[in-house]
This record gives C-alpha cells, sequence and structure tokens, in this order.
C-alpha cells in the first residue's frame, strides 16, 4: 500500500484526480466548483514532501501561494469593479510576488544574470497569468489549458531533472481533467472565474519558472508554455456537446504542450557533460 | 624594574607559545568529503564533494579545538555525470531542487561547538550541519586523528578520517525516501598544515 501511495503517478496523477471529482461534483451548483484545484493540489503536497513553510524556499513559497491563490481569486470574483481591471491588477501582482518567490535564487547570481534572470520570470509569470484570466468565463476552454500546462510542467519537468515538476504539473494536470468531467457529465459549463484561472495559471508559472531555476529546463521553453493557452482560446463552435467541445480544446492544448515538451527533450538531448 | 620586567616577559614567553592555538587549514588535494547511501535496500551508493574549504583548530592546552567546513553542493559527484541515453544523469538530479538545490542553496556548511579529548587527541567533535537552509546538531566521529612534527623542509602536518551519520529529511531533503535510504553516512578524511 505505502509502495502505491509513495509513487509519483498516484500522489500528482490519482489522487488529485479523485478529490477535485469530488470536491468539484460537490460544489457544482455554487459558484465555487473550481475551487477543486486547491484540494488537489494540497493532497499532493500532502502525499509528496508534507506541508511546510520554513525555511522559506521557492518551493515552498509557491506552495503556500498556489493555495493562497483560490481564496484570493474568490475575492476577486465578488469585487464589485469591473472585471478587466481586476485582471490587470492580478497581473501585475502575481508578477512582483514571483520576483519574491525567486528571491533566494536570484541573490545568489551575479548583478546582471540575476536582473536578466528576474526580468525573465516576472514577464513569463505576468503573462501566463494574463493569457490564462482570458479563459475565466469558459470552465471547458480553462480546464483544457489546465491540463495541457499541467502536462507540460510534468513531462518537461522530469527531462530537466525535476521529480518535484512532475508531480506538482501531474497534481493541476488531473484536477483540471476532473473539472472537464464534472463539466461534460452535467452537461453544463462551470465558469472558473478568478478562482479558477488565477491558481492554475500562478501555479504552472512558478512550477515551469521553477523548474528552470533550479533544474534544467532550458529558459527558452517557458514562451512555448504560453502556446498552451492560446490554443485553448482557439476558435471552437458553442453549438458543439460539451464532451465534443472538451475534447477538441484538450486536444489542441495537448499538442501546444509538446513544444514546451520538445523544448526540453531538445536540451536533455543536446546537454553538453 | 626594566630588567625584572625582561625576566616575567621571557619567562612567560614559552607558556605563552605552549597555550596557542593552533590552526590547521585543510590540504583539499589530501581531503575528502564523502557519502553513502542505501538504495532500494540493495546496494551503498557512494558519493563525494570535490569542492569545499575548511580548517580545523587545535588548542592542545586547554584541550579545545573547532572545525569550520564549507562544501559547494554543486560539486556533488556519484559517479554518474554521463547520462548517456538518459534525459539526465544522477548528479544533475542530485542538483536539483529534489536534492541539493543547488542554485538556491549552493553551500552547506560545518561549524563545530565542541571538541571532545581523550588524552591528547580529539575523538568527538559537536557541531550544527546547515543544509538547504535547514541548521541541526550532527556529532562527527574522529576515528583517527595524528600529527608528524615539523621538519628542516615541512611544516607540522596533522591528519585523520572522521565519520557521521544524518537523516537527510530533517534538512528538508525527503524525495526518493524509503527508496533511496534517509539516512546518510558521511566520512570525511583530511589533512592540513600547521599554519
Amino acid at each position: 500500500m505505502s509502495e502505491i501511495v509513495g509513487h509519483p503517478l498516484f500522489q500528482g496523477g490519482l489522487a488529485p484526480l479523485v478529490v477535485a471529482l469530488i470536491v468539484g461534483f460537490a460544489l457544482a451548483r455554487t459558484r465555487f466548483a473550481w475551487l477543486a484545484i486547491m484540494p488537489a493540489y494540497a493532497t499532493m503536497i500532502a502525499l509528496d514532501t508534507g506541508f511546510s513553510l520554513f525555511p522559506p524556499t521557492v518551493a515552498r513559497k509557491t506552495m503556500a501561494i498556489g493555495l493562497l491563490a483560490p481564496l484570493v481569486g474568490i475575492a476577486a470574483d465578488f469585487y464589485p469593479r469591473a472585471s478587466r481591471r481586476i485582471a490587470v491588477a492580478l497581473v501585475i501582482v502575481t508578477a512582483l510576488v514571483s520576483l519574491w518567490i525567486f528571491q533566494t535564487v536570484l541573490q545568489n547570481r551575479d548583478g546582471a544574470n540575476a536582473i536578466i534572470a528576474g526580468a525573465g520570470v516576472i514577464l513569463f509569470v505576468a503573462a501566463m497569468i494574463a493569457f490564462m484570466l482570458r479563459l475565466r468565463d469558459d470552465g471547458v476552454r480553462a480546464g483544457a489549458a489546465g491540463l495541457g500546462l499541467g502536462f507540460a510542467a510534468s513531462i518537461a519537468g522530469i527531462l530537466s531533472a525535476s521529480i518535484g515538476a512532475l508531480v506538482a504539473g501531474a497534481a493541476i494536470a488531473s484536477a483540471c481533467v476532473a473539472m472537464l468531467i464534472v463539466q461534460v457529465a452535467l452537461s453544463r459549463m462551470l465558469a472558473p472565474g478568478f478562482t479558477g484561472t488565477l491558481p492554475v495559471g500562478l501555479l504552472v508559472a512558478l512550477i515551469a519558472a521553477g523548474t528552470q531555476q533550479l533544474a534544467l529546463l532550458p529558459w527558452y521553453a517557458l514562451p512555448l508554455f504560453l502556446l498552451v493557452p492560446l490554443a485553448a482560446a482557439m476558435p471552437v463552435s458553442h453549438h458543439r456537446s460539451s464532451i465534443v467541445r472538451a475534447t477538441i480544446l484538450a486536444g489542441y492544448a495537448l499538442a501546444a504542450s509538446a513544444f514546451p515538451i520538445g523544448a526540453a527533450w531538445y536540451a536533455a538531448r543536446t546537454a553538453v557533460q | 624594574m626594566p630588567t625584572r620586567l625582561v625576566i616575567l616577559v621571557l619567562a612567560a614567553t614559552p607558556l605563552a607559545a605552549t597555550a596557542a592555538i593552533d590552526t590547521y587549514p585543510l590540504d583539499p588535494l589530501h581531503t575528502s568529503v564523502s557519502f553513502a547511501i542505501d538504495h532500494l535496500g540493495l546496494s551503498m551508493i557512494h558519493g563525494r564533494f570535490s569542492k569545499y574549504a575548511g580548517k580545523i583548530t587545535i588548542d592542545r592546552v586547554a584541550k579545545t579545538g573547532g572545525v569550520e567546513l564549507v562544501v559547494e553542493t554543486a560539486s556533488v559527484d556519484t559517479n554518474d555525470n554521463d547520462k548517456g541515453s538518459r534525459p539526465r544523469s544522477r548528479d544533475e538530479h542530485l542538483r536539483s531542487a529534489d536534492f541539493f538545490n543547488s542554485a538556491e542553496f549552493p553551500r552547506m556548511t560545518y561549524k563545530s561547538t565542541q571538541v571532545v579529548f581523550s588524552g591528547d587527541t580529539p575523538t568527538l567533535v559537536n557541531g550544527d550541519l546547515t543544509l538547504l537552509g535547514i541548521t541541526k546538531p550532527v556529532a562527527i566521529t574522529v576515528d583517527r586523528f595524528k600529527c608528524n612534527p615539523a621538519t628542516a623542509t615541512a611544516k607540522e602536518r596533522c591528519g585523520g578520517s572522521a565519520s557521521a551519520k544524518i537523516k537527510r529529511s530533517e534538512f528538508g531533503m525527503k524525495r526518493g525516501i524509503p527508496n533511496i535510504g534517509d539516512e546518510v553516512l558521511l566520512s570525511f578524511g583530511f589533512e592540513g598544515d600547521k599554519e
């Protein structure tokens, strides 16, 4: 039994999937169905490394921010101001938060390297959040994007010597698959709002940036991750059934995920010892 | 009066010399920092670090001393740096955030808090190991310690070997447990010329 529980595919795949399905179905009649992302991610952490905040490393700060993001998303969804302005504010805030998250890595680098790396992380996180938040009114698109992003972070992570990224990416992908299943099963789209798109976009961005900073993911893989939410935004008729829409959009997203995975594979193939 | 003062100073000089703390910077060519860890309950995987610096201090009269060691974690070497057809080698994986997290924690350090002597020989070092930003007390057993006296052409040289056991999970390094053991055996071989 402990062998199964300790396996990365259970920790990042099956367990988060089941948890997200249960929570997703339980909250499907409310506005908070996409909160299912949070317990799914928390399940992965509990099974993988356990909860710990000290010392505050990149991984621990990512965990804390990842668990906090859905709550920020709920507050943003309830905020009476224009949704577009809130989206812009969230992009700016999360980009700045990413600088704090990677501070301990950047301070080990010399001046120019630290500035370039910090600027790269900020731009990547900001772009990812901006692209994900654009999907906040369409649960099928957001689910497909989360599936593709989590899958890409997972496979690119293991190709870059990071089992942590493999498990965390798989957890996001599994949670998003669960949300697709809930929508297909109920034949009803569940708009993710900021509650769903903020944690998915932020977690994947931080996992991918962390794999680049702390493992061996090449820098040029990061912009390729952005193709995934763009692919999930491609046109698909609203008249099609939810299962067909989900299948087509998941196909788009998974096809786009081949680009960052390919970059990680290329870097591994050509790495000089 | 000045004569008495000179006599007093001269009389005190040998005592002062005897009580001096001797410092021995570690000689990297004759020092090793290595480890061994269980793999699947079958074999022990052995590894070492190739970059480190440190020093040993001894006060033989007061029976005190100290050990300072700084190890570059990116220099980890388990004789698997050639990835071959695999995406990444074991050493590359060990440097990542799954294990030593070298980009975030480039160094691990050991600083002694107490050196226990048996006669004139240090036998145990108590101190603090800082790894992955977590500091825990670690006792190092000095298995051998010997000094060769200075000669006309060489300084006094001391050296020996020491060992310790740690649980890596206590430092937040939990990846792979239990397939890759939690307990890590640390081994040190060291030599240094008296400064």
